[in-house]
């Protein structure tokens, strides 16, 4: 089981978060003006890295609230979690301060 | 060499040390024909149809680990065509026919057993879910029966049909010519079978990249053992699929998940069939060699780890012992996981890509095994005719702009 | 004759006593009047002044004053606790204080219902369904949190050393009281 570091919370076990999928997945101001190909790939189509992953989590049975996270999907470790709304860390500022 | 009566009386004269190794180990040529990227169940056997039914010989299948190693090596070998739609059905169904014979084709015995698969109904929801399956089946001419809770326990006498379950159940939808089949098996008897006609399979050979022609064609592959030519790329690499697909610019509708399994200590035959809970999540059948093999649903996240959390085991565990009281003091044997990659509508696709040269087959999900025979036979014909065969014609990745989904959330049985 | 329909029935009647002498003890509370507030800083200082407890700027915290609580579960969700009764006069007060400030207040009376776990096993006890690390240097006094029994949403507070109060929704306490009652036979 994970030990998820949410924001608000503290660190709590993975049953209390509910996976939210790929983050940072923009949904297009004027869906109207998108084509079907964008559209799908805003829908659909998804990085699915082996490897550093930026994703969302919902802590459901805590806080509620949705927050970032990074997360090596090869190992699994966190690398770190960030509030909902925020930019995307910078990777290499990441990688160096978890000692890669 | 075949397997025979004959050769295994021979053979005994020697105390059967002297049985041929069943597939070559060759270094890798300079180019193929084609290549198959994955050397899973659906990968060796796409190339045995290439070479038996198109004649192309001249191919190799490339694994960056061993052979069977991946999902192949880690489901838990359920068979059936109960799906929804009419595509899903002519694919898997397409698959149940090949499966029939497939012992005596590959001359390999790949313990097919049709002992009946049983989807049970909790709710009223999945009452109407199933029976509208039954009836779609019927449709096409695929079997798929509905039974009172009663019926079902009489098919399958272990079962809990008491009325104070927190979920009791309300029937069941039975195919009697689902099954199971000796997963390992089917690997190595489509190995043998192709390295007898010349395929080449190259163990320990990760791809690393995609080389493509001034036109945007493909070219060869690099790999950890040199780079290869070809005009012709299969990718069947399952969870891997991304990254691999990655290499030639293409990305996909895909999210790769641990899947989890487990089986228990070995015991006499108690389990007769086949049975699935998609609502309390757990599904069980029973080895020949006496485990009981238990699965349910993917972790919640992607993952490369194949592990995933023993919270998703323990779920699962509590729903088997509601369903299956007298299992409840097993020990269990052994738990592992794969990566399955996963489609927005969980059906696959199988088909070209926006690459000339370049072809996918892949997005099977939790439910590739059962379809491995015609998954791989129509996908050989994709690529020997650069067009898909009638069977896999509507799995194209294109489906996903277009809209042309093919929606088997519920006959794919077990929740994301 | 009475109608069984206005009668308000309390949902530990007839549940199995948790009771193991020395070591832990669960007890239903009585009923209690119950609010979900979410807002932003200014609407949690006007509802603190409106309620009569400061509503905690710190998440995980609860505040008590005057028999009435206010629970912090997330960056601007409170529950609010009061003796039961008091309803009317709680939703009169707030919403005139927070007439022309963003906020919603929902009345959970009906909804929730709570239980202490007290003794000196109080935490093994509460350990046999609840994930979390509850050594009271983990989980000190006056800790409020939203967390999982087994499989039910429930609200753990530690009111002292040895108890914790648990806020739940009433359709989840045969549940969780069928586990701990089960798990008070370990002791």
């Amino acid at each position: 089981m994970l030990l998820i570091p949410c924001p608000h919370c503290g660190p709590r076990p993975e049953i209390e978060f509910r996976y939210a999928g790929e983050a940072h997945v923009a949904r297009a101001a004027d869906p109207g003006a998108v084509n079907d190909q964008d559209w799908a790939e805003y829908l659909y189509f998804r990085s699915n890295p082996k490897g550093i992953h930026f994703e969302r989590w919902r802590h459901v049975s805590g806080c509620a609230r949705f927050f970032n996270c990074v997360r090596d999907t090869v190992s699994d470790k966190i690398l770190t979690t960030y509030p909902a709304g925020e930019k995307k860390p910078d990777l290499g500022t990441l990688m160096k301060e978890a000692g890669r | 060499m075949r397997f025979s009566v004959f050769n295994l009386a021979r053979q005994a004269l020697s105390a059967h040390r002297n049985w041929p190794e069943q597939w070559r180990s060759p270094e890798p040529k300079n180019a193929y024909d084609a290549i198959i990227i994955g050397a899973g169940g659906h990968g060796l056997g796409t190339a045995y149809y290439l070479a038996k039914e198109h004649g192309m010989r001249n191919i190799a299948v490339l694994e960056k680990g061993w052979l069977g190693g991946g999902n192949t090596g880690r489901n838990t070998t359920i068979i059936r065509s109960n799906y929804l739609w009419e595509e899903s059905q002519g694919l898997y169904e397409h698959a149940v026919k090949l499966w029939e014979n497939l012992s005596q084709e590959l001359n390999y015995n790949v313990m097919y057993s049709a002992r009946g698969v049983m989807m049970l109904a909790h709710t009223i929801h999945d009452i109407q879910v199933f029976k509208r399956h039954v009836h779609a089946n019927r449709l096409q001419g695929i079997d798929n029966e509905w039974l009172t809770p009663e019926q079902a326990k009489e098919f399958c006498p272990i079962l809990n049909i008491a009325p104070n379950m927190r979920y009791p159940i309300l029937g069941a939808a039975l195919q009697r010519r689902g099954g199971v089949a000796r997963h390992d098996a089917v690997a190595w008897g489509y190995a043998r079978a192709a390295s007898a006609m010349g395929v080449d399979i190259i163990q320990n050979c990760e791809v690393t990249g995609i080389r493509r022609d001034a036109n945007g064609a493909v070219s060869g592959v690099e790999t950890t053992r040199g780079l290869i030519g070809t005009k012709k790329i299969g990718v069947v690499a399952a969870g891997h699929t991304s990254v691999v697909m990655g290499m030639a610019d293409v990305r996909m509708p895909l999210e790769s998940y641990p899947l989890q399994a487990l089986v228990s200590e070995p015991i006499k035959p108690i389990m007769p069939c086949v049975v699935m809970s998609n609502t309390i999540h757990a599904y069980m059948s029973q080895s020949d060699k006496g485990e009981l093999v238990i699965g349910a649903g993917t972790d919640a996240y992607t993952s490369y780890s194949q592990t995933g959390g023993l919270h998703i085991t323990t779920h699962t565990l509590d729903a088997i012992c509601e369903l299956f009281p007298n299992v409840r003091r097993l020990r269990m044997l052994r738990n592992w996981g794969g990566i399955v990659d996963v489609t927005p509508d969980r059906s696959p696709i199988i088909g070209k890509t926006p690459v000339k040269g370049l072809y996918v087959n892949c997005g099977w999900g939790t439910g590739g095994f059962k379809a491995t025979p015609g998954s791989a036979n129509v996908f050989a014909h994709t690529i020997a005719k650069d067009e898909p065969h009638p069977i896999n014609a509507a799995f194209t990745l294109d489906r996903f702009r277009t809209g042309r989904l093919i929606d088997e959330a519920a006959a794919a049985a077990v929740a994301h | 004759m009475s109608d069984s329909m206005a009668m308000r029935r309390s949902v530990f009647d007839g549940m199995t006593p948790i009771r193991v002498e020395g070591k832990v003890t669960a007890a239903s509370l009585p009923f209690a009047a119950r609010f979900v507030f979410r807002g932003d800083a200014k609407a949690a200082a006007a509802c603190s002044k409106a309620f009569g407890v400061t509503l905690p700027k710190t998440i995980l915290q609860a505040a008590s004053e005057d028999g009435r609580s206010a629970l912090s579960l997330g960056p601007d969700e409170w529950l609010l606790i009061a003796r039961d009764g008091e309803e009317a006069g709680i939703v009169a007060k707030i919403e005139k204080a927070l007439a022309k400030i963003p906020h919603a207040l929902v009345d959970v009376c009906h909804r929730n219902t709570a239980f202490t776990v007290t003794g000196a096993q109080a935490e093994a006890l509460l350990a046999s369904g609840c994930p979390l690390d509850l050594h009271e240097t983990a989980f000190p006094v006056g800790m409020a949190t939203r967390t999982l029994f087994a499989k039910a949403d429930v609200i753990l507070w530690r009111t002292g050393t040895n108890a914790f109060r648990v806020e739940l929704w009433r359709s989840f306490v045969p549940f969780v009281w069928g586990i701990l009652a089960e798990a008070s036979r370990d002791f």
